[in-house]
């Protein structure tokens, strides 16, 4: 084609379409803003990378969508048949210009997200969650744990059908409430009793499923006071919805105290809302279907209270 | 106007559709082998990540007997081609003959798995040794077995008078499939026995 | 000249009770295949109102724990298995032969085995929920330890019941699609060469294909998965030295692809429906055509996107999440292509467009959330929350639900003869437009809180969207009534259909409303143009002109 036989360029729709370019561009900041207001506190040191990485993502997501929608309601509005009007439109079969531009861009977006997205993930790997997967043989259960790289607390997180038991070997004691100090790595060691759980910290912006028959590693820095929630995020039978439990995060003083305090607490039954409720389900009828029953509450130091506020 | 603009192309009679047959089995046989390629990297990736493969008392497979089993089953696939090409030269004594041949080697094989089979010191629960031993082993005779079925069914088939004036009524399909079960036991065979 | 004999005079009508029997007729098989899963869809879609109505409260009340959890399993069990393949096998049956020109499919015989199968396993599922201990629980993936635990200890199980049925189910699918591969490779009508099939076509043999590479896989990790419950090996059990994680490969292998089998023939559907209503060719056909391709290779190398947080080497989350995240760019170039179609097009708002448009809305929507899952840290912190029910949601019910019902009301009037009625369609799409909306948007904030999915009971910070999202749910099941009203009053003594009432190009257009058996029967047109060919005058057919004469002519004389 001919640059000639080109349409002359429309100086009112350039300026309108940039206009609205620009108002999109500023309506996708603003909701790239937003978006860390959809999210749960934050209260790790991998809180930021995701929330960036989200907010990011909800711009170009609103700018894509933005256009697209923008099309839709133009032509809905002004394309619209006559009525009676049985014509057709010109028939423009397709323009080759367009199909490499609107190939070529979405690639380069996609691209730069993946490679910032790989770039948070290297900073993830050294301040937060980066698993290490052993095959759980039963030496490294008893012993130490070779091959971590922050000098860090060490928790052993046992997930059962259905409770939480934690366990601080350092200093021989056993919780069914994780307590954590503020701004020190810890390393979790992730271990199942029975099938898949989920451990699942909203506030951390952490997840990693928990499978039996091995240990992963995970380390985590909390950076922020307060009480927060773990969720079961791994289906794992009749209770899994009640499978949660406290997370604390305190000052370093508060937490050895309550350390000490936990190792002096003699052994008690630990939180697990599917043995109570089991107990009252098989006492009287039970309308449900078949379910496994659940395991016996772990015996530990500090059971924690069912119902404490939380931040997230 | 001509007729010929308007001949149905691909349409015919209904009923009769040996070419698709052939396109479909094909279209089949690829599908099916990906039950196989799941099988195998099932095994591959169990064998690879177990702590102790073998169950306790085993030693590993003894491979001569099953070599022997191999060479056996391998070679049917010539016999069946053999026997393929006779029936293009319309030698049917011969055709028969070679494809009753083919049966025999494919149940040559079926009896020296049961023979190996009831000789094991594991069964099928016994891990995943066991357990993907006797999966791959015992889907891929299935296979074998229902080969020779269709085997004696064709071979049935050919005293019909008039058989295959309607085209290849199977006997193409059934060789293929018989090709693709020796393929399979090729890497089964690698798979198992060799890679110990 | 044999073009007389066309089209063949009008046989007396068989009557209903074909739709009830083994019938070869790939248009009787796509109605049986359609109705039947309309009839599984209600049923889901009750078990989904039973969901939200335990979920408009934070406590576990209305049903039990372990009831909840086989609800929401048969829930997408049956809405995936039992509605949204057949009813796509449905279309797929109406619309490929007619579209290329074919009498019949390829195996005629195997396609009304391949459609009896659903009812079979989906009885078989459905009586699980009577069997002792109660059905499947463990959700559509049936991930193993909680699958193979077996509470009662029982060898006839809701679990067990459920992996036959799923194996059934698969052993149909794949008949289906070998015929439909088949038929489409072979069965062309003269002329229509490869790049002048229609896009539907494009996408069906695309989306089949999906079917043939991943079910097998599917269906080995079932059998084992069947072994180890019943049969005492340890494949996926950790104590017998067996590996949970590896059902996941083999599960995702298949259930990934799965999600294109579903939406590529959505995008078929929009393909063809909105040149139609904008009066225009379809921008960029062979684009838009190969992408489906582009779409199958990339979607087979996908999967492990689904399990991000299960402990995969940090190596493999990043491959997938770019492979993953490429998959946007063809998808984009079918939107963008789209969008070019209706840009500068003479749009008529009927029913099946506002559902394409509708649809449209919401796939963009669900796309970018699938994007954003895509990223891996992010998924870390959505997996497995209402973030993701939302996307695919937004997704299967918004986009191709829509879809389904843009193409159910575009393809009515010729495959059963009666138009429509306008007014309740618009209803419909209005209703269910609000509705979807209403109820999947206010998932994204709940799951970005960190609310998991599959739980029965939650913490009371999540109970506001929780109550929005089922007053959607609750309206998403009254846009059904209007739905069901239109089908069944329009099919009973709706206005008479002529051959082609959306002025429409493509060969099922030119034959009568309803189709003969045979379709075209020994006179198949042959094709000497592109699809899509609006405003630029140029026939489809050789002799268009003479083949639509006559079908007036007939019409003329039936009145
Ligand atoms: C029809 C169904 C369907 C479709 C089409 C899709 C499409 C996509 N899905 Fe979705 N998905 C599901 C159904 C579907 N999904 C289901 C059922 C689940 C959950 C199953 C379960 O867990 O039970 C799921 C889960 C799921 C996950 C796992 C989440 C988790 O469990 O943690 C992920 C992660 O990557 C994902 C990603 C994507 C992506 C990237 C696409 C892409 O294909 C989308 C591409 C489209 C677009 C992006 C929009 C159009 C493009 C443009 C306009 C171009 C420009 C765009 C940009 C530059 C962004 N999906
Ligand atoms: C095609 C697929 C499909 C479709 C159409 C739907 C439709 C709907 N789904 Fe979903 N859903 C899934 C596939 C689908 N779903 C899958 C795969 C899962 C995951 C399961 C898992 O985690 O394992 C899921 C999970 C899922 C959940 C999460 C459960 C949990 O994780 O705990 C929820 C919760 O709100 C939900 C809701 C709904 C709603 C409200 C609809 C509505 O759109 C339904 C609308 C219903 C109607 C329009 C019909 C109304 C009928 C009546 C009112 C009664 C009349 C009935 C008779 C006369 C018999 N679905
Ligand atoms: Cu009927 Cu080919
Ligand atoms: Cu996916």
């Amino acid at each position: 084609m001919t640059s000639s036989s080109k349409p002359p360029i429309n100086t009112t729709a350039v300026a309108g379409v940039s206009l609205w370019v620009g108002v999109l561009v500023v309506l996708s900041h603003w909701m790239g803003e937003q978006s860390h207001r959809w999210l749960p506190v934050s209260a790790s040191t991998a809180a930021p990378l995701v929330d960036n990485l989200f907010g990011l993502e909800t711009a170009i997501g609103t700018f894509v969508f933005g256009a697209v929608v923008s099309v839709m309601v133009w032509v809905m509005l002004f394309n619209r048949a006559e009525k009676y009007d049985e014509s057709d439109a010109v028939p423009v079969e397709g323009n080759t210009r367009l199909e490499v531009i609107w190939t070529a861009i979405p690639f380069v977006l996609l691209m730069a997200i993946a490679s910032w997205t790989i770039q948070a993930e290297k900073e993830l790997g050294t301040l937060g969650p980066m698993e290490h997967i052993h095959l759980r043989d039963p030496i490294e259960q008893v012993g130490g744990y070779a091959g971590d790289r922050l000098p860090s607390e060490q928790v052993e997180v046992i997930a059962r059908q259905w409770s939480w038991e934690f366990r601080y070997p350092g200093a021989n004691v056993s919780s069914t409430e994780l307590h954590l100090a503020v701004d020190q790595p810890v390393t979790f060691r992730l271990v199942s009793e029975d099938v898949l759980h989920g451990f699942f910290i909203p506030a951390f912006r952490l997840k990693q499923d928990v499978i039996p028959g091995r240990a992963i590693d995970l380390n985590i820095t909390p950076t922020r006071e307060g009480t927060y929630r773990l969720r079961d995020s791994q289906f794992s039978g009749t209770w899994f919805a009640a499978n949660q439990a406290d997370v604390v995060v305190e000052s370093a003083d508060a937490h050895s105290a309550w350390l000490q305090q936990a190792a002096a607490a003699p052994l008690q039954p630990g939180l697990s809302v599917a043995v109570e409720e089991y107990a009252t389900l098989s006492g009287g009828s039970r309308r449900g279907w078949a379910t496994v029953p659940p395991a016996p509450p772990p015996q530990v130091n500090v059971p924690g209270s069912p119902d404490q506020p939380h931040d997230a | 106007m001509t007729d010929t603009t308007l001949t149905p192309g691909s349409v015919e009679a209904h009923g009769q559709h040996s070419g698709h047959n052939l396109t479909g089995f094909i279209i089949f046989l690829c599908s099916e082998s990906v039950v196989f390629l799941a099988f195998f990297s099932g095994y591959a990736l169990l064998k690879t990540s177990a702590l102790d493969w073998l169950p306790p008392g085993v030693e590993g497979l003894e491979w001569r007997t099953p070599l022997v089993n191999t060479v056996v089953l391998v070679s049917s696939s010539g016999t069946i081609y053999l026997a393929e090409q006779f029936k293009a030269r319309d030698n049917m004594a011969l055709f028969r003959g070679f494809w009753l041949l083919s049966m025999a080697m494919g149940a040559y094989f079926l009896y020296g798995q049961a023979v190996e089979w009831s000789g094991l010191q594991f069964g099928f629960t016994s891990g995943t040794f066991g357990g993907t031993f006797y999966l791959l082993t015992g889907f891929h005779g299935l296979h074998v077995a229902t080969g020779i079925l269709l085997m004696g069914l064709m071979l049935i088939k050919s005293f019909i008078p008039g058989n295959y004036s309607g085209g290849e009524q199977g006997v193409q399909a059934t060789s293929l499939f018989w090709h693709f079960v020796d393929v399979i036991w090729i890497i089964l065979f690698l798979l198992i026995y060799v890679w110990q | 000249m044999t073009i007389a004999t066309f089209p063949p005079e009008p046989k007396p009508d068989p009557g209903w009770s074909r739709y009830f029997g083994f019938c070869t007729d790939a248009k009787v098989i796509g109605i049986q295949y359609i109705v039947t899963a309309f009839f599984f869809f209600l049923i889901g879609g009750l078990l989904a109102m039973v969901i939200r109505g335990e979920l408009i409260t934070p406590a576990s009340d209305l049903v039990d724990r372990a009831v909840y959890n086989g609800i929401y399993t048969m829930h997408g069990t049956i809405m995936l298995f039992l509605f949204i393949f057949p009813v796509l096998n449905g279309l797929n049956n109406l619309l490929i032969p007619t579209m290329i020109g074919a009498p019949d499919m390829a195996f005629p015989r195997l396609n009304a085995v391949a459609f009896w199968l659903v009812p079979i396993f989906g009885s078989l599922l459905i009586a699980s929920f009577f069997v002792p201990g109660g059905p499947a629980y463990s959700g559509w993936w049936s991930y193993p330890p909680v699958s193979i635990q077996n509470p009662l200890g029982h060898f006839v199980n809701g679990q067990g019941l459920w992996i036959t049925a799923v194996a059934l189910s698969g052993v149909s699918s794949i008949m289906g699609a070998l015929n439909f591969v088949t038929t489409i490779l072979r069965m062309r009508a003269p002329g229509m060469t490869i790049t002048r099939m229609p896009v539907f076509c494009w996408t069906a043999l695309a989306a089949q294909s999906l079917q043939l590479i991943g079910l097998p896989a599917l269906t080995g990790g079932a059998i084992m998965l069947l072994m180890d419950l019943s049969f005492g090996t340890s494949f996926y059990r950790p104590e017998g030295g067996g590996d949970p994680v590896l059902y996941q490969h083999f599960f995702w292998f298949y259930s990934h692809p799965a999600v294109y089998v579903i939406i590529l023939p959505v995008f078929g559907i929009f393909s063809e429906l909105f040149p139609v209503y904008s009066r225009k060719p379809l921008f960029g056909y062979l684009y838009v055509a190969l992408a489906s391709f582009i779409i199958v290779g990339l979607g087979l190398i996908v999967w492990v996107h689904h399990m991000f947080p299960s402990g995969v080497a940090q190596w493999m989350r990043n491959l997938f999440m770019v492979f993953t995240m490429l998959i946007a760019v063809p998808t984009g170039v079918k939107v963008f292509a789209w969008l070019g179609t209706i840009w500068g097009g003479k749009l008529q708002l009927t029913t099946p467009m506002l559902f394409c448009l509708g649809g449209l809305f919401n796939f963009v929507f669900a796309g970018i959330t699938g994007i954003m899952l895509a990223t891996v840290p992010v998924d870390i912190h959505v997996s497995n929350t209402y973030f993701v029910v939302g996307h695919f949601h937004y997704v299967i019910y918004g986009a191709a639900v829509m879809g389904i019902f843009a193409a159910i009301y575009h393809w009515f009037p010729k495959f059963i003869g009666r138009m429509p009625y306008e007014g309740l369609g618009k209803l419909h799409c209005l209703l269910t437009f609000v509705g979807a909306n209403l109820n999947f948007l206010p998932m994204h904030p709940l799951g970005l809180m960190g609310m998991p999915r599959r739980v029965s009971s939650y913490d009371p910070e999540f109970t506001f969207w929780n109550v929005v999202a089922s007053l959607g749910a609750f309206l998403l099941g009254v846009s059904i009534i209007p739905f069901l009203l239109n089908m069944v009053s329009a099919w009973i003594r709706g206005p008479k259909a002529t051959h082609n009432p959306w002025r429409a190009i493509g060969l099922e257009w030119l034959l009568p409303s309803p189709p003969p058996e045979d379709n075209f029967g020994e006179e198949v047109p042959t094709v000497i143009s592109r699809p899509y060919g609006y405003g630029t005058g140029l026939p489809l057919v050789e002799h268009q002109d003479e083949i639509e004469r006559r079908l007036d002519l007939q019409e003329a004389s039936a009145a």
